[in-house]
């Protein structure tokens, strides 16, 4: 589908295709120069072909998989790879997977900064983006116009307030978790205006402020990406749903932040990469993040967190101890799962979903 | 009497059940080694207890285990839960409780009314399991039984440094191979294990018991070592293999 | 605060060279002996007793230091002249964390960091550190609380990671210099953001420090600094001689002075001494081990508990390890140093590190040292816990044996956990290595 889909928006609108590797990354840059991202989040399931074993397997599997798949084939028609700086992983992946055999599409790179703000790291930004937007006119053999990249930040930001009000409003939302992830996940590699008619429509599904459609047990999730997604109809059938998002795919790039209006285009985008979430990616320190999330917990109501994170993601791994301290002197329980992208849960984890599920539920009881 | 309810625990290894009586008591109970056909299994069992018990046949059945949801019980629960109740029925009081199954461990964190506070499982692989015990029981070849008599009679620990079962396997055979005391190596191989249980119980409150459930539980030296390990006093539960079953029959009571 | 800094001043002064002298006396008897009859190395360096009294003191000081003079810890590749010309004492935590693994102290520091949630997966120098701070736990006896957490990304981000935690335990300040990772050259807005970084880094240091750089400071340690690179590279070049007059192991221990006391007079005048020692034993055709027949390559951190049963079983079958990725490292950065422009050339130098590199650039690298120590094959230790250093391993192993002929042996392991390593396996696989050559 999604191969049929890219074919499609090259023949029909021109547009070309770069393949996006894991996490942040200034997207409205690529819209305003007609690039359709399509991200490599995996995809699931044990990684197989000849490209399987060119990391040990103690790498992450989102990394290992997307070698294997890219070596398989699997981004054979796109027009050329984008790295953003997530992890010492993924900027590895930067000159492994050019090196695959007989491949020679352009890799381009962006670089977050780590840390936060910092005036310095303004500056930077500010240069990463000349740089990309240089190299994706060369790509395109456009150059960048001011006017759609405005065009480009405002179709964003009204993508992320549907997105935003989606996550937001997720207890007076009638949908399940399934169907509502796959709505947003599909935001990985739709254009986005097909991605926002998608949204709108799952936005009609809000109930009026105050009234609750949600009733099972409400749980904050954390993680990299959902996968396998079937977590969710997991979850659905004990009694549980997500009323709060964390996943560093999905609701750790919904900028909720006022973005200070600049006569420069370049400039507001060079501010919005400072507006996302805490990521720990990104490295804001722990205390910021830990008061996010506290946050994100208090106003969902959730009852119980769920740490659903990547086997061998140290960026992850270094916050569960932290996350673990500050939602136990709260007294909310936490659930530490971790995922190596399987196409099905085991029993095991299903298990654990499950115990903790009752755990809460027992609670809600007493 | 006869019973008025029943549990199930359909473990990896073992499938375990036990009837109650209208006291709470458990009038009958049955350990066996788990057959791959786990529904089968139950059916033939539980209609030899409850002929043993002249327990009628609508008396509700709650299950827990690997295989809950495949044995036509009325209620499934997870291991965690019933273990929890299981073990609040036997002590009535909080702690932590340790089980250390064929396959999985786990660690209950119990409030002083029996609820679930917290938990955690081992990783999918074996360490930290009773396969891990098993494995290298058998390189050792030493039985079962004499374990408690070796064990007690090792001078000193020889260290096992791995946590992984294949390499503690390779490890273990070359300390033999390096002429190391059999029971040092066994007293070695209970820490290595206990260290890697201990680690998943992560801190303990303070004060508070620890109780021991589970296969693993009935061996002596795996108690001391866990003792050991965590720093404090080991109480295993009666009937230690039989508490997620016991746990599954009071859902249902 | 003035008892504190007195007392701290007393040790630098006076207990520490007394005891160290004491100390060194003894040891350097021991040192006489000579080795053991059929071990398969050669003549134990003498330079190592001066080696352990120099990190002793180094210890030793920190144990005095904090309330006395502003205390930093810092990564290894952290561009700490800046410090050091404000008098912070720096604290290399991965230095300790390798100081325990050597112990075999990491299992145990390592569960108590686990028991507080954090998982095994991390890098074992974070699981040993974080251990070491909860438990207040170490082999130096004490070291000294940190005014500044100063942290560079050139090796790692895991260490961004691992020292947000330590600011959160601390709670005091972190300072982060972020270098870009280099693809192929080095930007020049990438070269600037460094450059911002290093001021931004001097302002805050000089608040803690409580007191204004001075610019001549400034480039008399870097010109230490990279004087102190250099003699580094000198000392590891002698291991281009045939034989090599030290062990590539050797190497992994006397690193020490580079990376905690780089930019100190200390650091220099012990390299000297060392260069001197490594040229008195190639001028006599003095090995590391008693007979070199096959030359390796090693890449990556070096198993540090392991380190004696390695070297030991190679030296046995006439291995020898002559040059190391690792050790390099430190040489390699000091070839771009400017002391004239202590900033801007920290800002090339500090980003120019091989972990920071694209794999390219590292496989142009391992292909040139393969050629100027004339190795013959390579280890590359695959580290579970050091994930830059091993994504592209299995790709360097089969260019390296494709385009430099250099024949590569991949090891799983871990540098400081000996749970994640198997002793035996890890042996056999190297033995069948060793009789490939044969
Ligand atoms: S899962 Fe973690 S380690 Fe893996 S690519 Fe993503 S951020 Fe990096
Ligand atoms: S061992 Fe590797 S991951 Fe760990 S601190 Fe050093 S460079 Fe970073």
């Amino acid at each position: 589908m999604r191969a049929e889909y890219m074919r499609e928006q090259k023949r029909s609108h021109g547009r070309k295709v770069l393949a996006v590797l894991p996490i942040q990354y200034p997207k409205e840059l690529l819209t305003a120069m007609n690039v359709l991202s399509m991200e490599l989040w995996g995809p699931p399931g044990a990684p197989r072909g000849p490209g399987a074993s060119r990391l040990q397997a103690y790498v992450c599997s989102v990394a290992r998989n997307a070698v294997a798949f890219v070596q398989a084939g699997g981004a054979a028609e796109v027009d050329a790879f984008l790295y953003p700086h997530a992890c010492d992983s993924i900027q590895g992946l930067a000159t492994l997977i050019p090196d695959l055999g007989g491949e020679d599409k352009p890799a381009l790179h962006y670089l977050n900064p780590k840390g936060g703000y910092r005036p310095s790291s303004r500056r930077f930004v500010a240069g990463e983006l000349r740089r990309l937007a240089a190299d994706l006119a060369e790509l395109t053999g456009e150059p960048l116009s001011a006017d759609r990249l405005s065009w480009a930040l405002d179709l964003h930001r009204e993508i992320d307030r549907l997105r935003a009000r989606l996550l937001d409003g997720r207890a007076r939302l009638d949908m399940t978790d399934s169907d509502l992830y796959a709505v947003l996940r599909r935001g990985e590699w739709l254009w986005p205006e097909d991605h926002l008619a998608e949204l709108k429509l799952a936005a009609s599904r809000l109930a009026p402020m105050g009234e609750v459609v949600q009733r099972g047990v409400g749980l904050l999730l954390s993680g990299i990406v959902p996968e396998p997604m079937s977590i969710f109809d997991e979850l659905s059938s004990m009694g549980a749903y997500v009323a709060a998002d964390d996943y560093a795919a999905v609701g750790r790039r919904v900028v909720r932040k006022q973005l200070l209006a600049s006569e420069d285009p370049m400039d507001t985008l060079a501010w919005l990469m400072f507006a996302y979430p805490p990521c720990p990616t990104r490295s804001t320190s722990l205390g910021q993040r830990m008061d996010y999330l506290d946050r994100l917990a208090t106003r969902s109501s959730a009852e119980g967190v769920i740490i659903h994170t990547v086997k061998f993601c140290e960026p992850e791994l270094f916050d569960v101890a932290g996350i673990k301290e500050r939602f136990g002197a709260r007294g909310l329980p936490v659930l530490f799962l971790e995922s190596e992208l399987e196409a099905e849960l085991s029993g095991q984890t299903i298990t654990r979903l499950e115990a903790f599920v009752e755990l809460l539920t027992q609670r809600r009881k007493s | 009497m006869s019973g008025v309810a029943i549990g199930v625990d359909a473990g990896s290894t073992t499938w375990k059940a036990v009837i109650l009586d209208d006291q709470g008591q458990v009038l009958a109970s049955r350990v066996a080694p788990a057959e791959p056909l786990v529904d089968q299994q139950t059916r033939v069992e539980l209609a030899r207890l409850r002929e043993r018990t002249s327990t009628s046949s609508d008396v509700p059945v709650g299950a827990t285990g690997y295989g809950r949801k495949r044995v036509g019980a009325q209620r499934a629960i997870t291991e965690i839960t019933c273990h929890a109740r299981g073990a609040f029925h036997i002590t009535g009081a909080g702690g932590v409780l340790v089980d250390v199954g064929g396959q999985d461990s786990k660690i209950i964190h119990m409030g002083p009314d029996g609820s679930v506070l917290d938990f955690a499982m081992n990783d999918k692989c074996a360490a930290g399991t009773g396969r891990f015990l098993e494995v290298l029981l058998g390189r050792l070849q030493v039985a079962w039984e004499d374990v408690p008599a070796l064990v007690a009679s090792a001078r000193s620990a020889v260290s096992v440094s791995s946590t992984c079962t294949v390499f503690a396997e390779s490890e273990v055979i070359s300390l033999v191979a390096e002429g190391e005391p059999v029971e040092g190596i066994l007293k070695g191989v209970h820490q290595s294990l206990a260290s890697r249980v201990a680690g998943l119980a992560g801190l303990l409150p303070p004060g508070g018991a620890v109780y021991m459930s589970g296969g693993v539980a009935l061996g002596r030296a795996m108690v001391d070592a866990l003792a050991a390990a965590l720093g404090r006093p080991v109480t295993v539960l009666a009937e230690p293999q039989l508490v997620g079953a016991l746990g599954a029959a009071l859902s249902v009571r | 605060m003035i008892t504190r800094r007195l007392q701290y001043e007393l040790v630098k002064r006076l207990a520490a060279p007394l005891l160290v002298q004491l100390q060194g006396a003894s040891k350097r008897l021991k040192g006489r002996q000579g080795p053991r009859p059929g071990s398969p190395f050669g003549p134990p360096l003498k330079s190592v007793a001066l080696l352990k009294d120099l990190m002793t003191r180094h210890y030793l000081e920190g144990r005095y230091a904090d309330g006395a003079v502003p205390v930093a810890w810092v990564t290894s590749g952290f561009p700490v002249e800046i410090l050091r010309a404000l008098g912070f004492f720096s604290i290399y935590p991965e230095n300790h964390a390798a100081l325990c693994g050597v112990q075999r102290l990491t299992p145990e520091l390592s569960d108590a960091a686990e028991r507080v949630g954090h998982s095994r997966s991390l890098c074992s120098y974070a699981r040993t550190d974080m251990g070491a701070v909860l438990l207040e736990k170490t082999p130096v006896g004490r070291l000294p609380r940190p005014d500044l957490l100063a942290c560079c990304t050139n090796i790692c981000q895991t260490v961004l990671y691992w020292y947000r935690c330590l600011a959160d335990h601390f709670k005091v300040p972190l300072v982060l210099i972020d270098t870009p990772f280099v693809y192929g050259e080095s930007q020049e807005h990438h070269q600037q953001y460094v450059r911002d970084q290093l001021e931004e880094l001097l302002s805050v240091a000089e608040r803690i420090g409580g007191r204004r750089h001075s610019s001549e400071e400034l480039v008399r340690v870097a010109r230490l600094s990279h004087e102190g690179t250099l003699l580094w590279g000198e000392c590891l070049a002698e291991s281009t001689n045939r034989p090599a007059p030290w062990t590539g192991f050797d190497g992994f221990f006397h690193i020490a002075p580079i990376v905690t006391l780089r930019g100190s007079e200390e650091c220099n005048a012990y390299y000297r001494h060392l260069l001197d020692e490594l040229r008195h034993r190639v001028r006599h055709g003095v090995g590391g081990i008693k007979e070199e027949r096959y030359r390796l390559m090693w890449d990556n951190l070096p198993i540090w508990y392991n380190v004696r049963d390695m070297s030991t079983l190679l030296a046995e079958n006439r291995f020898n390890i002559v040059v190391t990725t690792y050790t390099n490292a430190w040489a390699e950065a000091g070839k771009r140093m400017d002391p004239t422009d202590p900033v801007g050339s920290a800002a090339r130098s500090y980003t120019h590190i091989i972990l920071n590199e694209d794999l390219d650039r590292r496989l142009e690298l391992m292909t040139r040292l393969a050629r100027e120590y004339h190795v013959d094959g390579a280890l590359l230790h695959s580290d579970r816990s050091c994930k830059p250093y091993s994504i592209g391993q299995v790709d360097l192993k089969d260019r390296l044996a494709r385009e430099a002929q250099v024949r590569a042996l991949l090891l799983e392991a871990d540098h400081n956990d000996p749970r994640a390593y198997s002793t035996e396996q890890g042996n056999t696989r190297l033995q069948a290595f060793m009789e490939s050559f044969a």
